[in-house]
């Protein structure tokens, strides 16, 4: 039995991925870890529009039915929060930051927020890029040392303790790649205003 | 060597023997320092039926990698030892410049045994270790006790014990640098067992860093997080901790007479807001601390430091006082005697409800201020009444056949957030390996605060792996060792990539937080085999049947579920102990196979 509480918690979290442009209708997943269970978006459900339904408990784990109604991303859930103490995953798709990840290997941010935030997103690459055990260790084995981290050509993982503060590594990172188009965009030399910031390529 | 120093200095009172051995760096690796470090030499030292109060406890005083370091906060030490008044696993810890100096002296640990025949103190100076004839010093206060040693901030720092710790008080604590204190559980009437008053210690050796640029960067980019939240940069620095006393009454979390309600309806009174106001002469800081919560007051016939949230509400709310004054000046008085205010104000508590109920015959009831010095200064010297309050409100309300009066657990008296209105809160305190308390983790960030983010906190489910986390980290904030208010800004990757840069050993966020989860298992062990069982898991059943106040008004804790829960979560069996599978995950089985 899921608390009304953690269906409203997702509903929103689900709903704002998709004001903000981080996901397409059907896209992305998040889910919290309790214990030794994990409660993870239903497997093609809509994540701007989640229903009480549409969140599904499973095991650590253990497999149960939960498993036939999972997200297909839930075996990369489990392995973060194995190798993490994480409590909550966000996955998303956020398309300035796919674009980058296509051409750098790790994206350092230039503006004050993200810098302060988030100092570096390391970006790691993988054969096959969906669901898959290689996808789910490279992706887990980043977020040992950072909280978002991006997957070449798919999207981010971010974790925290609440889905909130998950959400909050995503939107930022994509604010990030966002305020790098722009200044790219901008074609003029960037004027350095930070401290010690060739120290962030090592964060 | 980097970050730890290598060596533990090992004195016996009992021998007059003084010894160095070098620090196990395999016990070093997983267990860090400070609070781990003391569990893992401690469930060595002292085994089951050792009685805390005899030569065979030890004192284990003990840094971490991070102290002296000038990492933000780093000037702390713990002291673990058996809890005279629970009888569970205990460290206190301690901020100030002691721990700082302990570590310069060139000491990661600094043990002592046995008992000296007469009263010592110990001096570490650079010219050597000394145990010293200590007659003249016994019965001084702390404050005297600093005075007469030569305590100096830039030099020379005391730690020491008031007449509590040599009267056995069960709540007596150590003090250092005059008014910090390592107060929890007892570890003052530990030392004055030991006939050990004091220890002064002068030292300037440098801690060696494996990657000195990458630590300041770390430091650099922590200082802004600490300058950034309104918290550490505000609120602590203008009010001190007591600027919790109005938001946690505003939630009805506030524990009131002895937590028959959970709002009290003078708090503004004893507020940080108040404080500040009309008793306030500065704000001063811990040794490499940007925070500065170190309330300095003075009230009409004394200057003090103090009081912060805790005291305030245990002279206060707990006992149905708004004299803000005669709270201030029972602060200073336990400062200055050596007494854990927590345990102080809340077992008065505790002695003021038996009076009003008529099992107890003396005057005290709630709001009886004129009372408060009298009594507090008579618990330390156990006289009268004073010697019953000196062993602390379970064993006092047990004598008067009303245990279910001590709002305790495990012995040791609750804090100032009452679980019905903070569900995870009343998880923690009834899980927490040293007793009521809540800086075994707090629940207060995610439940109140918003720290990292705001919570449901009166939901149920879940919260066991909320409160696990912030257990796991909070063994490891001990270990390193720091202060949990530098946590409240400073996430605990900033500390493992500070841990990482300092020491060489590569410790990636979440195995440090692993670490603490082996500290963790390692303290259950010990109480475990104490002979703690689940049983003790609880909390005073008046937060389990009578509903809560203000704003939160009709609740009470809904403890079992979330007990199960965290059980199942921790991988321990159902009756809370570790399963094998789980101590070979933390590499404590072989521990527990040569136990």
């Amino acid at each position: 039995m899921i608390d009304p509480r953690v269906y409203e918690m997702f509903r929103d979290i689900g709903r704002d991925m998709f004001v903000h442009n981080l996901i397409s209708s059907h896209g992305g997943n998040i889910s919290v870890r309790y214990g030794d269970r994990i409660i993870i978006k239903r497997r093609g459900a809509m994540l701007g529009n989640l229903k009480p339904h549409d969140l599904i408990e499973t095991g650590l784990d253990k497999n149960d039915s939960g498993v036939a109604l999972a997200s297909t991303e839930l075996i990369v859930h489990r392995a973060i929060y194995k190798a993490t103490p994480a409590l909550a995953v966000v996955h998303a798709h956020p398309r300035r930051a796919i674009a980058l990840s296509l051409v750098r290997d790790e994206i350092v941010p230039i503006d004050n927020e993200g810098s302060y935030l988030l100092k570096k997103i390391p970006v790691v690459s993988v054969e096959f890029a969906s669901g898959s055990p290689q996808m789910a260790n490279t992706v887990a084995e980043a977020l040992k040392s950072y909280k978002c981290v991006m997957l070449r050509g798919h999207g981010s993982f971010a974790t925290g303790q609440t889905l909130d503060e998950a959400f909050q590594w995503t939107d930022a990172f994509e604010e990030v790649c966002e305020i790098i188009f722009y200044a790219k965009q901008l074609g003029e030399e960037m004027i350095e205003y930070r401290k010690m910031s060739d120290a962030y390529t090592k964060w | 060597m980097n970050g730890w120093m290598g060596k533990i200095l090992v004195i016996d009172l009992t021998a007059g023997t003084i010894v160095t051995q070098p620090l196990d760096m395999d016990m070093a690796r997983l267990f860090i320092g400070g609070r781990g470090l003391g569990a893992r030499l401690l469930w060595d030292l002292v085994p089951p039926g050792v009685e805390p109060l005899s030569p065979e406890n030890v004192l284990i005083f003990a840094t971490g990698p991070l102290t002296a370091t000038g990492f933000q906060t780093s000037n702390r030490f713990s002291v673990s030892t058996l809890s005279p008044l629970t009888g569970t696993v205990l460290d206190a810890n301690s901020g100030g410049w002691w721990g700082m100096r302990l570590k310069k002296a060139g000491w990661d640990a600094l043990i002592v045994k046995g008992r000296a025949p007469q009263p010592v103190y110990i001096e570490i100076t650079p010219a050597g270790v000394e145990i010293k004839a200590a007659t003249h010093l016994w019965g001084m206060t702390a404050s005297e006790t600093c005075a007469a040693l030569g305590q100096d901030n830039n030099k020379r720092n005391v730690v020491c014990i008031g007449p509590a710790g040599e009267n056995g008080v069960r709540f007596a604590a150590i003090m250092n640098d005059v008014a910090r204190s390592a107060a929890r559980g007892g570890p003052g009437a530990v030392m004055g067992s030991k006939n050990l008053k004091a220890i002064v210690i002068e030292g300037s050796e440098k801690v060696d860093f494996e990657d000195k640029e990458r630590f300041r960067f770390v430091q650099y980019e922590a200082t802004k997080m600490l300058k950034a939240n309104p918290i550490t940069s505000q609120a602590l620095p203008e009010f001190g901790t007591a600027v919790m006393m109005n938001i946690v009454n505003a939630v009805g979390a506030l524990p009131t007479r002895n937590f028959q309600q959970s709002h009290f309806e003078h708090a503004e009174a004893i507020s940080g807001e108040t404080l500040t106001e009309k008793y306030l002469v500065e704000n001063r800081s811990c040794w490499a601390c940007p925070i500065g919560c170190t309330r300095v007051t003075k009230t009409s016939h004394k200057e003090g430091e103090g009081p912060e949230y805790e005291t305030t509400w245990a002279f206060g709310a707990a006992c149905g006082i708004d004299d803000l004054e005669a709270i201030a000046e029972a602060n200073y008085l336990c400062n200055d005697l050596g007494l854990d205010t927590i345990s102080c104000g809340a077992t008065i508590a505790c002695a003021m409800e038996l009076s009003e109920r008529g099992a107890l015959k003396s005057d005290l009831r709630f709001g009886r201020a004129d009372l408060l010095l009298q009594t507090v200064e008579d618990i330390a010297y156990r006289r009268g009444l004073g010697n019953e309050l000196a062993e602390g409100s379970a064993r006092l309300a047990r004598h008067y056949e009303m245990p279910e009066l001590s709002m305790s657990v495990k012995g040791m008296e609750m804090p100032a957030y009452d679980p019905r209105g903070m569900q995870g809160q009343g998880l923690l305190y009834a899980t927490s390996n040293r007793g009521g308390c809540h800086m075994r983790g707090n629940m207060l960030g995610l439940e109140v605060l918003g720290l990292p983010k705001l919570i449901d906190r009166l939901q149920v489910q879940g919260k066991a792996s909320y409160v696990i986390l912030h257990q796991n980290s909070s063994a490891v904030i001990d270990s390193l060792v720091a202060c949990k208010f530098a946590n409240i800004a400073v996430a605990d990757e900033y500390f493992a990539r500070a841990l990482t840069a300092l020491t060489g050993v590569e410790y990636p966020t979440g195995e440090m937080i692993r670490a603490g989860e082996r500290i963790w298992n390692l303290e259950r062990l010990y109480n475990n085999r104490a002979g703690f069982t689940r049983a003790d898991d609880t909390l005073p059943p008046r937060l389990l049947n009578e509903p809560a106040t203000g704003g939160s008004a009709g609740q009470v804790s809904h403890l079992a579920p979330m007990l199960e829960e965290y059980y199942r979560a921790r991988g321990w069996d159902p009756n809370g102990v570790p399963t094998p599978r789980k101590l070979e995950e933390l590499s404590l089985a072989d521990l527990v196979v040569s136990a």
